[in-house]
């Protein structure tokens, strides 16, 4: 009776991050209402929802990247391990050390292969030998699925690589500081059917390790790699559950009409 | 077929689950067709009952099979032949349900006709029957798994000998019924079983006919090989 279900299942009912009540106002605009959610740690979870609806902002809350903007404003709490990350004592850029992030478009730095890894462990001083670090940089892009491809030309620009690669790179890049989180913000809409297919398969073997979180405009990758899906309207988290029953048996109408393609 | 894995190998366990579900099914209603039989004839009514019981095992793995293929469905938007895969799954599933039922009405009978005096070689006939008609499901079953187009014609052609058999029988039950009517009801009954153990076959070909259009993309065309009807006219 379970056999099928064990593989799906989300191995932990741990709490990675939990949000309360968070609002989020650029100047005049209320972006996001009073979101509730907690995020299972080794699970993927989805952020659904049409244009403007609120899932990047929310993601990007999820780091602080919106300290960043300037007009953005932040209220509610969200806490990592049940530690407020908004708290003054909280140093953002240690914190994205621990909440990794990989963008739409693939932005390797102008370095070399090997650099674009090995620069998060040396600014963070997370290895003392030059030996120690080649072992971070392989094992990562190990796990990134890329190691085969580019074992003989770490020295050569990671901007030379397809753009697949380049992805896979820039997630090779986030997990080099070993985080918890890793926020993925559209990781696969510049990338090919294949490209997406190896993307899509490396996430789901990275939830061995980390709480992913991908905001995605595709459902359909959406119900592939995720456990768990939040949809997002209009600045509100309309409905948040296993992904599996979101997809056949939605609870809320609004949750239904955007799945099947009737709002967007 | 195409034996390549996906990229996504979560998708091949998906599709793998389903099927095995199917498989394991098909075990529990051949089980149950075998068992049904031989409480027939052994007029073992403890055996009877425990097929009775069984049935809502198969019913819930039907159920379950429904349940995945929907979520497959769903969240891993099949196509090609991946979709014939989900398709045939659920069409299986529904046909082996319905074995399943028939096995069950089988056991609820054999405890009537426990209970009645014997019909010379009945229950015998209707034990190789079944056992026939067991085999036939196998073969299909196997057509599924290797996608073994050519084993699905000839369980397509096979199933004009279980009509073939259902024939036979029926016309011994009437000799029996005509001779002495006092044998009526026990052989109304044994007339049920045989009907629906010919029914069995029937469900036997349309899986065959599904493995068909796994495997090709397109059900059979020709006509399938019929025994002579059953008529009022012909008796």
């Amino acid at each position: 009776m379970k056999d099928l279900r064990l593989e799906r299942d989300v191995q932990t009912e741990t709490n990675k991050i939990e949000a309360r009540k968070v609002q989020v106002y650029y100047g005049t605009n209320h972006a996001l209402k009073d979101v509730d959610v907690d995020i299972l740690d080794k699970t993927v979870t989805a952020f659904i929802g049409p244009s403007g609806c609120g899932k990047s902002t929310f993601l990007r809350c999820l780091n602080r990247m919106n300290d960043t903007v300037a007009s953005a404003k932040v209220q509610g709490a969200i806490t990592l391990d049940g530690e407020d990350i908004y708290d003054a004592r909280v140093d953002p850029v240690q914190l994205r050390a621990k909440i990794g992030m990989v963008f739409q478009k693939p932005n390797p730095f102008p370095k070399s292969i090997y650099d674009n890894v090995a620069y998060g462990p040396k600014i963070h001083g997370l290895t003392r030998t030059k030996a120690e670090l080649d072992e971070v940089v392989e094992a990562c892009l190990r796990k990134a699925a890329l190691w085969n491809e580019v074992k003989d030309r770490l020295q050569s620009p990671g901007t030379g690589l397809s753009g697949g690669q380049q992805q896979r790179l820039c997630i090779a890049r986030a997990i080099a500081t070993s985080p918890e989180v890793l926020l993925m913000d559209e990781p696969c809409s510049a990338l090919d059917p294949i490209a997406t297919a190896q993307v899509e398969e490396l996430i789901d073997e990275l939830r061995s390790q980390f709480s992913v979180v991908i905001v995605t405009h595709s459902m359909q990758q959406a119900a592939r790699v995720s456990q768990r899906t939040a949809f997002f309207h209009l600045g509100n988290l309309v409905e948040y559950g296993e992904t599996g029953a979101i997809f056949t048996n939605p609870k809320d109408p609004r949750t239904e009409s955007y799945i099947t393609g009737r709002i967007g | 077929m195409n034996t390549d894995r996906h990229i996504a190998s979560a998708f091949d366990r998906d599709l793998e689950g389903v099927q095995a579900l199917v498989l394991k099914m098909a075990g529990l209603v051949e089980a149950a067709l075998a068992d049904a039989a031989s409480a027939l004839e052994t007029r073992d009514e403890a055996l009877a009952e425990r097929v009775r019981e069984g049935d809502a095992a198969i019913d819930l793995l039907e159920e379950q099979v429904n349940t995945e293929c929907v979520r497959l469905i769903a969240i891993r938007a099949p196509a090609a032949s991946d979709l014939r895969t989900v398709l045939t799954v659920m069409k299986i599933a529904a046909s082996l349900e319905r074995c399943g039922d028939y096995a069950k009405n089988l056991a609820k009978r054999s405890i009537v006709l426990a209970q009645m005096h014997t019909i010379e070689g009945a229950a015998g006939s209707i034990r190789r029957m079944a056992r026939q008609v067991s085999l036939l499901l196998k073969d299909a079953l196997d057509a599924f798994i290797s996608r073994d187009v050519d084993l699905a014609h000839a369980v397509r052609q096979q199933d004009r000998d279980i009509d073939q058999m259902y024939s036979a029988l029926f016309r011994e039950f009437l000799t029996h019924m005509m001779e002495d009517p006092r044998n009526i009801t026990a052989c109304m009954h044994l007339h049920f079983i045989a009907k629906n153990i010919e029914r069995v076959g029937d469900h036997a070909t349309t899986i065959a006919e599904q493995v068909i259009y796994l495997a090709t993309g397109d059900l059979p065309r020709d006509p399938r090989p019929k025994a002579e009807s059953v008529t009022m006219g012909n008796l």
